[in-house]
């Protein structure tokens, strides 16, 4: 109903403009005013997030489809419009970005340094990333990708931790080669679509030959699939996240990686159909080894946020195997799952930004028996392991659940293999849990405060993400779903 | 005399000798001065080009106004370029800039 | 929402099942601080289950199955159904997890008092309690699963209480582990039943199988997975080492969740679609061998060890695949039986145990013995008829459960599983009163001195009264278990004639439900001639003096006058070792798990990441920049030079077009 009355209201840009305007503000504070920065951030995300949640609430499921719609002609010669729009794939994505950032500035709130450049350069980040959420014009979609990547090098390479230039520089090269193919592939399928419109549906609608699709689509594949951390273009996830701070790295593993997966979903799956029917036996076999592999090599890593990021691997192989299976089902708990693990990393990161910024440590033989000085830090850690690991009642077990049904279906030597991945996976989150919390009281720790009242809210609301579309998934799914069933009758 | 040659002959000869000062000048601001040279030799171009072949749409004169404000611009980020420069080694020869080379 | 009031059964079952829950959220974000109010919140809650459990199985008992669902989301053609399946069954095992539950946790009030996480044990006791009420009466096999997976966590948190220890949080890890890799089993059966049957309601699964709704080869090959995840959860053989690591945990949560109820979720799930799993001939065989085989393996290891909790823990893993075993034969109700019975008088020993380990501050029955642990009167009355259930005499609740699967056993065509069954009586009967004789009988008297040194002290009256209130909230909870186990046993026919109970029940879930129980009823009937009455005085000669047997050889060894209190396996060192190494399995999971995951693929894996993977896109990159060298020469850093360079360049190239 509301939807309705509010059908004039650009309520889309209004929410990428949350993050410029904040930006734009933030740009004119003097740098000395550190509190007021932080405020006017947490301010606009928290607009941000106030109004993903009003979006969220007011999409109409039952009647499914594009809505919320902006659409304005912008260069008419080669056709690219101001299209903006959102379906049961994109809103997930935008409220689980609202969320992270929400929740990632009011994790940085003890940042000193160069405090500044770094929120701003946060909400260039988080623009771009809504922009490629809302975006449904293929020329926009590609711009704000890139608006995305860029901000990521100076935010790495300045406030890093280990090795953060060589993690800044690899990270970027490896994302601006996605970029290298999915430019080509855009300009491709815009020209084998007359080169006179850049807008999704209308290129949807031209339907490319079987060949043009095969090509097209593996180019985007690769292209986003290196973003989403597809095997064996994953060796910058962990580096990355372990150089990033812990804010950036919450929005990189949280959201940005779902940005590859869901460029391959928007873009790859929808304008090319017949391409993904032809790649799909190799996404499968690259999701699959990324299940499997992330969470062997994960289990030899002394690192926290090492073995977070291949954790990231694992999980994302995850996202691929149910993308590859083109069934509802997988499709769903693709979408669910980046949803669920986008929740789930930022508060794994958080958590262990935490740690770090109390102890300097994220060495896990270093560190030991935390359970003790920093209970209430550990336990975070300790459930966002948990949903890690598939336990039942928390968001990312039913997208487990759902893709694995698929993938058994569809791939049944696959399926079978990502089910053993639990087992590792199980393995590994606990081996880390266990060296990282248990064990006795460690002197070197013992001064250290447990997590403040105020720090502890941003990860309960994560917290409390989790187990909320844990308990009700469907108020997730129900959206879902709406856009994934006729989605998938073009397959 | 007022024909589309003697107004190319003219920007060619504005573009040379700007060519000419930006390659010999050592002096920063002297490279600055020619560059608008080599600017306004294109504006000719485009406003002769304009006037003589297509005067209907004015595209050449909005291109001019163009390059104008992309001229102010330049020009000011270049100045500034320059003072932070001059704060650095004290001068603005560009041969003092030499050891910025990696 | 409304339903939930209107009707008392669901209001019931719901509140009794879910209370926990909230009652474990209290604590951990409320009254973590408050240990006095998180217990009393713990102990109130569990109670009021307990209350809702034994009026659900009074006021239901004569009523037909009752189902009650909800759908909880829809996923393209997969619904998933959440609900509440009250049958005997469920309402039998909820009733004993309710009131097993309710005695450990107030149990815990004495054992575990002083403790700096009380308020964290029982928070997670609560969640134990809210998961397994939830499984128990689950009406979908997803459902199950899930509570099934939130058992595990509960147990995962209770083994590794004592988190300081590393040994502890390694047995806790090792058994969230080994459950999952029995869970893996049992999630891909679910999920194929899932593809090729559409539905895991339990009653339809049930029914389906026992009107051949299921193709043959659906049906085993789905049997034999979910049977992975009883072999995981009830410690069966290949994964049945992570039981005994788990007595790293309180001894409280060893009588509850280690040997009363959660690893006999297991065999409760086995005969919750038993009706399913008879349909396959092949995968009734399979569990069998795996019980037998179980069932020998793990009475050998308990007549070795010295450590307390360690026999009962090997001897529950020898009791569940007692059930297996007599479920696989087709004895439903004498496996839900033992399980009823076993569920009482195991946790009876472990708290009696638990009583002497408090006490003493050690699990060693010789050092116990030796410090005169038969002056506990209570615990030392209450362990011996434990033990004496456990052994099989009569007239203790062990006794009825063990002539019933004997006698399942014995109408088996092949003989073998009968003779298993009566050696591993003889087995069960030696190492529990090898224990026993130990602690009553100790080598050379009791030393004196021990008590004396506990009670002096200036604060001798303040521990005393202490002592009192610990020692009673020990002390009720274990006469109360073993007054249990003492009649239990005579109620078998009214017990057998509610979990039989079958056909003549209306309504169409009943429909269900009936033809499923016929099953039950036909195949009981066919393979045994259930329980007793029908067994000869042959098999009850048999069975008694099979007992009496192993408990003559204990005393021969270690309770009469000048025993040599060795045992007659210390006579071959190696045998003892490979009992007490457990057969090496652990030695070779470990090995495996060094070798081939740890030192093999994990750190190829890393190999390859940084050596192949980084390495060649670094390799890439010294490419790209040495190329750049190669031709950096051009940059003069002479701008001017450079300018030239470009302008001549663009020259070039305007004459060739030009030109």
């Amino acid at each position: 109903m509301t939807a309705m009355n509010m059908a004039g209201f650009p309520i889309l840009t209004t929410i990428l403009m949350t993050t410029i305007v904040g930006l734009l503000v933030i740009i004119f504070i003097p740098p000395e005013k550190t509190k007021l920065i932080k405020q006017v951030s947490l301010a606009s995300a928290s607009l941000g997030l106030v109004l993903c949640l009003w979006l969220y609430h007011a999409y109409d499921f039952q009647k499914g489809g594009l809505q919320f719609v902006e659409r304005v002609l912008w260069v008419k010669s080669i056709g690219i419009y101001w299209f903006n729009g959102v379906d049961g794939i994109n809103l997930p994505m935008m409220l689980l970005t609202s969320v992270v950032l929400f929740t990632g500035v009011w994790t940085m709130w003890e940042l000193e340094h160069r405090v500044k450049e770094f929120f701003a350069l946060m909400f260039l980040l988080v623009a771009g990333v809504y922009g490629v959420f809302m975006s449904m014009d293929l020329f926009w979609i590609f711009v704000w990708y890139d608006v995305s990547l860029f901000p990521m090098y100076p935010l790495i390479a300045i406030w890093g931790g280990t090795r953060k230039e060589y993690g800044a520089m690899k990270l970027t090269l490896y994302l601006l080669a996605g970029s290298a193919f999915i430019l080509p592939a855009i300009l491709f399928l815009w020209a084998k679509g007359g080169g006179h419109t850049f807008d999704l549906f209308m290129l949807q609608k031209i339907g490319f030959t079987p060949y043009v699709q095969n090509v097209a689509f593996l180019m985007l594949y690769l292209g986003f699939g290196i973003l989403a951390a597809v095997w064996p273009f994953h060796t910058w996830s962990p580096v990355g996240h372990v150089a990033a701070p812990t804010a950036v790295s919450m929005i990189h593993a949280g959201v940005l990686m779902k940005l590859g997966a869901y460029g391959v979903l928007r873009i790859g799956m929808t304008l090319c159909p017949q391409g993904a029917v032809y790649w799909s036996h190799l996404m499968a076999l690259l999701g699959t080894i990324g299940i499997i592999y992330g969470a062997i090599a994960g289990l030899g890593q002394t690192d926290l946020k090492y073995v977070i990021g291949y954790s990231s691997v694992s999980h994302m192989g995850i996202v691929g195997l149910g993308l590859a299976t083109l069934s509802v089902n997988g499709i769903n708990g693709a979408v669910f799952q980046m949803f669920a693990h986008g929740i789930m990393t930022a508060l794994f990161f958080s958590s262990v930004g935490f740690i770090y910024d109390r102890t300097h440590t994220k060495i896990i033989p270093e560190l030991g028996g935390l359970s003790k000085t920093m209970p209430v830090a550990s336990s975070f850690f300790i459930f966002a392991a948990l949903a890690g690991i598939g336990v039942p009642l928390m968001a990312s077990f039913w997208a487990e659940l759902l893709v694995l049904t698929a993938a058994v279906k569809a791939f049944p030597v696959a399926g079978i293999l990502a089910c053993m991945g639990m087992i590792l996976s199980a393995l590994f989150m606990l081996r880390v849990v266990q060296r990282t919390f248990y064990g006795e009281k460690n002197p070197r720790w013992e001064h250290i405060p447990d997590v403040s009242k105020f720090l502890a809210v941003p990860r309960v609301i994560l917290m409390s993400c989790i187990l909320f579309f844990g308990l009700f998934p469907k108020v997730m799914l129900d959206v879902i779903q709406s856009t994934v069933i006729p989605f998938v009758t073009r397959f | 005399m007022n024909s589309l040659s003697t107004y190319l002959i003219i920007s060619a000869l504005l573009f040379s000798l700007g060519l000419l000062g930006i390659l010999q000048r050592r002096n920063l601001i002297g490279m600055l001065i020619s560059v608008e040279l080599l600017l306004n030799a294109a504006n000719l171009n485009f406003m002769a080009y304009n006037r003589f072949l297509a005067p209907d749409p004015v595209v050449g004169q909005v291109i001019t106004l163009f390059v104008m404000g992309l001229a102010a611009a330049e020009a000011a980020i270049g100045l500034s370029i320059i003072l932070a420069l001059y704060r650095k080694m004290h001068s603005i020869n560009i041969e003092a800039a030499q050891k910025m080379k990696g | 929402m409304g339903a939930i009031f209107r009707d008392p059964v669901l209001f019931a079952t719901v509140l009794g099942a879910n209370l926990p829950f909230f009652t474990m959220a209290v604590i951990l974000i409320f009254t973590r601080h408050n240990p006095r109010l998180s217990s009393q919140l713990s102990v109130g809650s569990i109670a009021v289950s307990a209350v809702c459990a034994i009026s659900l199985l009074a006021k239901l008992f004569f009523a037909p199955a009752l189902q009650y669902q909800t759908l909880w989301f829809v996923s393209g053609k997969l619904n998933i159904v959440f609900g509440y399946y009250l049958d005997p069954l469920s309402l039998l095992m909820l009733t004993i997890v309710g009131i097993i539950a309710c005695l450990v946790q107030i149990y815990s009030l004495g054992y575990m008092a002083g403790d700096p996480g009380y308020s964290r044990y029982y928070a997670f006791q609560s969640l134990f309690a809210w998961a397994m009420m939830n499984m128990v009466i689950a009406g979908s096999m997803l459902q199950l699963f899930i509570f099934w997976e939130m058992v595990g966590l509960a147990s995962y948190f209770l083994i590794g209480f004592y988190y300081e220890k590393w040994s502890a949080s390694q047995a806790g890890k090792k058994a969230f582990v080994m459950n999952r890799v029995g869970d893996v089993g049992f999630f891909l059966g679910l999920i194929l039943l899932l593809l090729g049957f559409g539905n895991l309601g339990i009653p339809e699964l049930n029914h389906a199988a026992s009107t051949h709704g299921l193709s043959q080869g659906l049906l085993t090959a789905s049997a034999l997975l979910i049977f992975c995840g009883v072999i995981g959860k009830s410690a069966q053989f290949p994964l049945l080492t992570w039981l005994p690591d788990a007595m790293e945990g309180p001894t409280p949560v060893s009588a509850l969740l280690h040997s009363a109820t959660m690893v006999a979720a297991g065999v409760y799930m086995f005969s919750r679609i038993f009706p399913f799993f008879s349909g396959s001939h092949d995968a009734m065989q399979f569990a069998l061998v795996i019980g037998t085989v179980t069932m020998l393996l793990s009475s050998s290891m308990a007549m070795v060890t010295y450590d307390l909790k360690q026999v009962w823990a090997y001897s529950t893993v020898s009791q569940l695949g007692y059930m297996v075993m007599a479920l696989a034969s087709g004895g439903y109700f004498a496996g839900v039986f033992h399980l009823t019975t076993h569920a009482g008088f195991k946790a009876l020993l472990f708290l009696c145990s638990g009583i002497f380990i408090h006490e003493f501050h050690t699990n060693d029955m010789r050092i116990i013995g030796k410090q005169g642990g038969r002056k506990l009167k209570i615990p030392m009355v209450c362990i011996t008829v434990g033990a004496l259930a456990l052994a099989g005499v009569f007239p203790f609740s062990g006794f009825f459960s063990k002539e019933a699967i004997l006698s399942v056993l014995a109408a088996q065509p092949n003989k073998i599983w009968f003779a298993a069954g009566l050696f591993g009586a003889v087995l069960t009967a030696y190492y529990s009163f090898r224990l026993i004789f130990h602690i009553l009988l100790p080598m050379g008297g009791i030393e004196e001195k021990h008590h004396h040194d506990d009670h002096g002290g200036s604060s001798h009256e303040h521990e005393e009264e202490h002592h009192g209130y610990i020692f009673w909230a020990m002390a009720i909870p274990v006469m109360i278990l073993a007054g249990v186990s003492l009649v239990l046993g005579f109620a078998e026919h009214p017990l057998e004639h509610f979990i039989m109970r079958s056909v003549n029940v209306p309504g169409e879930l009943a429909a269900h439900g009936g033809a499923a129980l016929q099953t039950v009823a036909h195949v009981a009937a066919e393979g045994a001639g259930h329980a007793h009455e029908s067994g000869s005085p042959m098999l009850l000669i048999l069975g008694v003096s099979a007992g009496l047997l192993g408990i003559f050889v204990a005393w021969l060894e270690y309770g009469r006058k000048g025993a040599s209190r060795k045992g007659f396996l210390s006579h071959v060192p190696a045998i003892w070792k490979l009992f007490d190494l457990r057969w090496f399995m652990d030695v070779f999971y470990r090995k495996g798990l060094d070798t081939f995951m740890y030192a093999g693929l994990t750190s190829l894996f890393t190999l390859n990441d940084r050596r192949i993977i980084d390495g060649g896109i670094d390799g890439i990159c010294i490419f790209t920049e040495g190329s750049g060298r190669l031709f950096s020469f051009l940059q003069s850093g002479m701008l001017q030079f450079n300018l030239l360079l470009m302008v001549l360049c663009a020259g070039a190239a305007v004459l060739y077009f030009v030109i």
